[in-house]
């Protein structure tokens, strides 16, 4: 395996040949792509191939234009499907959230409310914002009726204050869980073994429910890399070819000479060898 | 039956809708029926037929004798032909990507449905998500992959484009390599040719 410095090597060495791949049109990056990531596997390419000629120079360019079309779907797919798994992780972290107010929810729920009061009570009470949270985030009948209150007081309706705490704290949740952040982990694996299910199946429903998308997908995936292997099969072949001919054009060469027992006396370079 | 009198009107008519009169509105019925180009070959447009010509004097190199030069035009063509199906399907995809409100055809038929039952005098009782449905237009990746499942006609027929244009030029590159491993073994034998007239023991 090649180190990463001596890769490095190698795609400095030819950013002529990356140059001359512009004959064949500029890279066709979608909005949001990384031009300079393009520029990259195009020099590794390039790096790693070795084009002989104009020809292989064709085919590297469409194996890495190939290449990218296979990371932008694959990576597409991921993207969709993590995407519809976390919503139904964040919908199933909002049911928990309900269900386990006071072990789950009351803390944040009291900073939730104590940001919304701030912004919302006169500018003398703003103070007091905190010790009023305080009073009204205990789930019982006593603080409900103040919060009732309180929320009334200003316009706004208590269902939806909760909601609105339970989706943001459920959000938050759910990308610690994204992040690998520890204590989002593991609160969330206890609450997917409680509930007896895990992120396999949210994937699962997610891939149920975007079934077509993704076999679309999965389809232009499939056409990317079969075009991108069959570009890889001709330079083979045609190095191969290149060869063939030039051990043929050495063989007869030699055949001649000693057919009449004389030794060649310096043997001719054979044509088509600069190409290789 | 129709009339006389009808079919003399019918022909006066059709006599007068004679399409577009001035020139520029001509020009523009022309290309009604024009979706993309991709049919018309390459060295019909002569924007390209010149990029073809640089290209496949490149291909065929210096002193190329006629064959080789008509095989390097062959694939010059497909390239350039292959390029151009691409830069179409690019073009595409980058201009519906930038929609910024973005449906598919079935897409807008199902929303206009259930904006329809909404509007009718007493509207029957629907789910948060058929509203959220009906409301909402796709963002982000899922755009992409709408678009890639709404428009998957119109890109089926672009990819037929471009497996022919591969197609195409595979086998220009083939007979290219052939017509150059001929000549490079012509060439040989009479380089060996050569050495064994002018090698001292030949005198």
């Amino acid at each position: 395996m090649s180190s990463k410095s001596e890769s490095k090597t190698e795609i400095a060495a030819v950013p002529g040949q990356v140059q001359r791949l512009a004959v064949f049109g500029p890279p066709l990056l979608l909005e949001g792509e990384d031009a300079a990531a393009y520029d990259e596997l195009l020099a590794r390419v390039c790096a790693a191939v070795k084009p002989a000629d104009i020809i292989d120079e064709m085919f590297i360019a469409d194996i890495v234009a190939l290449e990218w079309e296979v990371l932008r779907w694959r990576r597409l797919k991921w993207t969709l499907m993590q995407e519809t798994g976390l919503k139904a992780l964040e919908l199933f972290l909002v049911e928990q959230l309900e269900s386990n107010y006071d072990a789950l929810h009351e803390e944040h729920f009291k900073s939730y409310l104590t940001t919304i009061l701030q912004n919302n009570l006169p500018t003398e009470q703003a103070g007091s914002a905190g010790t009023l949270a305080a009073e009204c985030a205990p789930n019982n009948a006593e603080a409900n009726e103040k919060l009732d209150e309180v929320l009334g007081s200003m316009g706004l309706e208590m269902n939806t204050v909760l909601d609105d705490a339970r989706a943001d704290k459920a959000k938050e949740l759910a990308q610690g869980y994204v992040r690998g952040e520890r204590d989002a982990v593991t609160l969330v694996n206890e609450l997917l073994t409680d509930a007896g299910t895990s992120m396999d199946s949210f994937m699962t429903k997610a891939l149920g429910d975007r079934i077509d998308k993704i076999e679309r997908i999965d389809r232009l995936t499939a056409i990317a890399e079969t075009r991108r292997n069959a570009a890889l099969r001709e330079i083979e072949r045609r190095r191969a070819v290149l060869g063939e001919t030039l051990r043929r054009s050495v063989r007869e060469i030699e055949d001649d000479e000693f057919a009449n027992g004389e030794l060649v006396p310096e043997l001719p370079p054979a044509e088509g060898k600069s190409a290789a | 039956m129709t009339s006389e009198r009808k079919i003399r009107a019918n022909r006066a008519n059709a006599r007068a809708s004679t399409g577009p009169r001035t020139i520029r509105g001509r020009t523009r019925a022309a290309r009604n029926a024009l979706r993309h180009a991709l049919s018309l070959p390459v060295c019909s447009i002569p924007a390209l037929s010149g990029e073809v010509q640089a290209l496949a004097r490149e291909i065929a190199g210096p002193g190329a004798n006629a064959e080789t030069q008509e095989l390097a035009r062959r694939v010059a063509e497909a390239q350039i032909d292959l390029r151009r199906v691409r830069y179409a399907r690019h073009q595409f995809l980058s201009d519906t990507l930038s929609k910024e409100y973005y449906g598919s055809y079935a897409n807008s038929r199902k929303k206009l449905k259930v904006l329809r039952a909404l509007l009718r005098p007493n509207p029957p009782d629907m789910s948060l998500d058929t509203l959220e449905f009906a409301t909402s237009t796709p963002q982000g990746p899922d755009k992409l992959a709408t678009i890639l499942s709404g428009e998957a006609k119109k890109l089926l027929a672009m990819d037929r484009y471009e497996r022919r244009a591969l197609a195409r030029r595979k086998f220009a590159i083939r007979a290219f390599d052939a017509a150059r491993a001929r000549t490079a073994t012509t060439a040989g034998k009479c380089h060996a040719g050569l050495v064994k007239a002018c090698s001292p023991a030949h005198g």
